[in-house]
């Protein structure tokens, strides 16, 4: 499903700082993966890369036979809509939309107009079947990150990326999030990478990949 | 740009409006109403003040056409058996009314105190048939005093409150205050000499027509020892008919050997000024246009900068930069058509009716704006166009941020 090849970031500046060095990585398909490690391992890093939010300095990402570096930025803006998923540490809900079209959106954008009975269901999915109408802020963290895991299901992404889903979140709303993740990923068999510090987490994961100091320095099935 | 794209910029622009704060969307249509409706003031006004001008020009002095004798090969003085010429270009549809002149140069003197100190003054005079010059010129509805009759006869004069005097600012050219029932006596440039009374005296301010006399067509026959013969034909059109050069194209095709021409070249000074005027309203229209153009930039940029974040997550979800573009776009058309709206709603419903009722009063009459449908077309035309550039540029500056900056700073 992904693979990654000697990859490396760096962020320019006075001092260029190396963010990720020569990480390769593979993951299959239903997978359910954590990406683990201290603050500044280069976690959240290794994941924009995968997920095409940003652009490594060198090596190869390859998701789905596809090598996504090669692509031109509107086809890669093209390939996140259709085939990634994304769930960010602080929501990032559109103020502006209702949970269900903040859940629609994506679909509506790919020119999916019949998606309104998947949006529903995803929102059944989450928990959130009856809060539909709601904005954003109108609901709790835990409802707002459960309207955020709909939205990037609901084109049927081949990876789920979530970037510390829990970290802005109660013990209860955690547990919640992951067991969701953990039914996703086990019912419809959706491939999960998913970035968290909490050790706590692997329970719930197939896979933890341990990083540090931009380096997979253990990678525990 | 697919059919989806549009759709999904189309839901984006609508409900960032909508559940935008009210008082902030109100406050970008308020100003930019504003904008427009300065725009279409300054245009309105100066138009109608050079509109008023012409009108009082081809009213009181030129008329639409002016019809002169043969230049070439020989230039003659007069167009013989002007009754024929009238009677032939008055066959041309949408031709009103013609009349003839004759100029006649003199100095004209006045006694007013009948003490002997004589003021004379050299003024242009036009010998005219009234009854038929009524058609052409409004002289007669711009009286102060006495009257422009139809049948002016030989020894009666009417004379301009420029020359006449005593009808405002003194000058140097005028009688000093010659009243009706006055004599007035002219040396014609012929060495005829005539005496005539004041019948009425006219006021016109614009042009030079105020400081004319007119006296009657035999009279002017008699003393130039001429018959059926003009210095010059005015012409008044019906000008939603044929435009003008249509009528001067007709006149010549039927007169080849006489000068024709339109009421434009004898504007002079006058010409000048309202050319002035709409320089003027140009350069005002250009800077309201362009207020109003960094209005909307403004606002679009706040908005789309406190928008960052958004603008960040739609494009990490994979939404097309030029669906954000474009998003941006419509929210600017949206307030620009409303700026629009409000601001024609303020000319035609609060201005106009205002004017109406609380005239302006200006030297050619009352004030008002004046529109054409292709002045409001471009006007509103260039707001929406100032519009669209004003919110895809900072749109474009935003959208084209990297994505984890938008979202994370």
């Amino acid at each position: 499903m992904i693979k990654v090849k000697n990859l490396v970031k760096t962020y320019p500046g006075k001092v260029p700082t190396l963010a990720l060095k020569d990480v390769s990585l593979e993951i299959a398909k239903g997978e359910f993966v954590a990406l683990m490690g201290r603050s500044g391992s280069g976690k959240s890093t290794l994941l924009h890369q995968l997920g095409l939010l940003d652009i490594p300095t060198t090596g190869n990402v390859v998701i789905n036979n596809i090598d996504v570096l090669a692509l031109s930025d509107a086809k890669r803006t093209r390939f996140r809509l259709q085939h990634l998923g994304y769930v960010f540490q602080e929501y990032a809900l559109i103020a502006e939309f209702t949970a269900f079209e903040n859940v629609y959106f994506p679909a509506m954008a790919l020119g999916d107009y019949k998606a309104k009975e998947r949006t529903a269901y995803f929102l059944d999915i989450v928990g959130l079947g009856d809060r539909m109408d709601h904005y954003p802020s109108e609901m709790s963290g835990g409802e707002q990150q459960r309207v955020a895991i709909a939205r990037a299901l609901i084109n049927n992404p081949k990876v789920l990326f979530a970037d510390e889903p829990t970290a802005n979140l109660d013990t209860v709303s955690s547990e919640i999030i992951f067991k969701l993740f953990q039914k996703l990923n086990k019912e419809l068999r959706q491939t999960i990478l998913v970035v968290t510090h909490e050790p706590e987490d692997k329970k719930y994961v197939d896979r933890v990949v341990w990083l540090k100091d931009g380096k997979i320095i253990e990678d525990v099935t | 740009m697919n059919a989806t794209d549009i759709k999904t910029a189309f839901f984006i622009a609508y409900k960032t409006i909508i559940k935008g704060h009210k008082s902030t969307v109100a406050l970008i249509v308020f100003i930019l109403s504003l904008s427009f409706f300065n725009l279409m003031f300054v245009s309105g006004f100066l138009s109608g003040f050079s509109d008023g001008i012409m009108r009082s020009m081809v009213d009181t002095s030129t008329a639409h056409i002016i019809v002169m004798p043969q230049e070439e090969p020989t230039r003659k003085d007069f167009i013989p058996e002007q009754k024929s010429v009238r009677a032939q270009i008055q066959t041309i549809p949408g031709i009103v009314a013609t009349s003839s002149h004759y100029q006649l140069g003199g100095s004209i003197s006045y006694d007013r105190e009948n003490n002997g100190k004589i003021k004379s003054v050299s003024a242009p005079i036009i010998g005219v048939t009234q009854s038929e010059e009524k058609d052409v010129l409004m002289v007669q509805e711009n009286m102060v005093s006495g009257e422009f009759p139809d049948n002016l006869i030989k020894d009666e004069i009417i004379l301009g409150a420029n020359l006449a005097g005593g009808f405002g600012t003194k000058q140097t050219t005028d009688l000093g205050g010659a009243k009706v029932g006055d004599k007035v006596q002219i040396n014609y440039a012929n060495g005829i000499t005539r005496t005539y009374t004041v019948k009425g005296i006219f006021k016109v301010t614009i042009g030079g027509i105020g400081g004319t006399a007119f006296v009657s067509a035999k009279e002017a026959e008699a003393v130039l020892s001429t018959y059926d013969n003009a210095s010059e034909i005015m012409v008044r059109v019906d000008l939603a008919k044929n435009t003008l050069d249509e009528y001067i194209q007709r006149i010549e095709t039927i007169f080849p050997e006489l000068k024709v021409e339109k009421y434009t070249v004898r504007l002079s000074t006058v010409g000048i000024l309202v050319s002035a005027f709409d320089i003027i309203a140009l350069i005002v229209s250009a800077i309201s246009i362009l207020v109003a153009a960094i209005t909307i930039f403004v606002m679009i940029y706040v908005n789309a900068v406190s928008k960052r974040r958004q603008i960040g997550i739609l494009k990490a979800i994979g939404i097309k930069e030029s669906i954000i573009e474009l998003s941006y776009i419509i929210q600017s058309l949206f307030y620009a058509i409303w700026g629009v709206i409000f601001g024609l709603g303020i000319i035609f419903w609060l201005v106009i009716p205002f004017l109406a009722l609380r005239p302006i009063l200006m030297p050619f009459g009352n004030a008002s704006l004046v529109y054409t449908s292709v002045g409001i077309f471009i006007n509103i035309s260039s707001l929406i166009i100032s519009g669209i550039l004003a919110g895809f540029i900072p749109a474009k500056i935003v959208a084209r941020e990297d994505i984890l900056k938008s979202i994370w700073g």
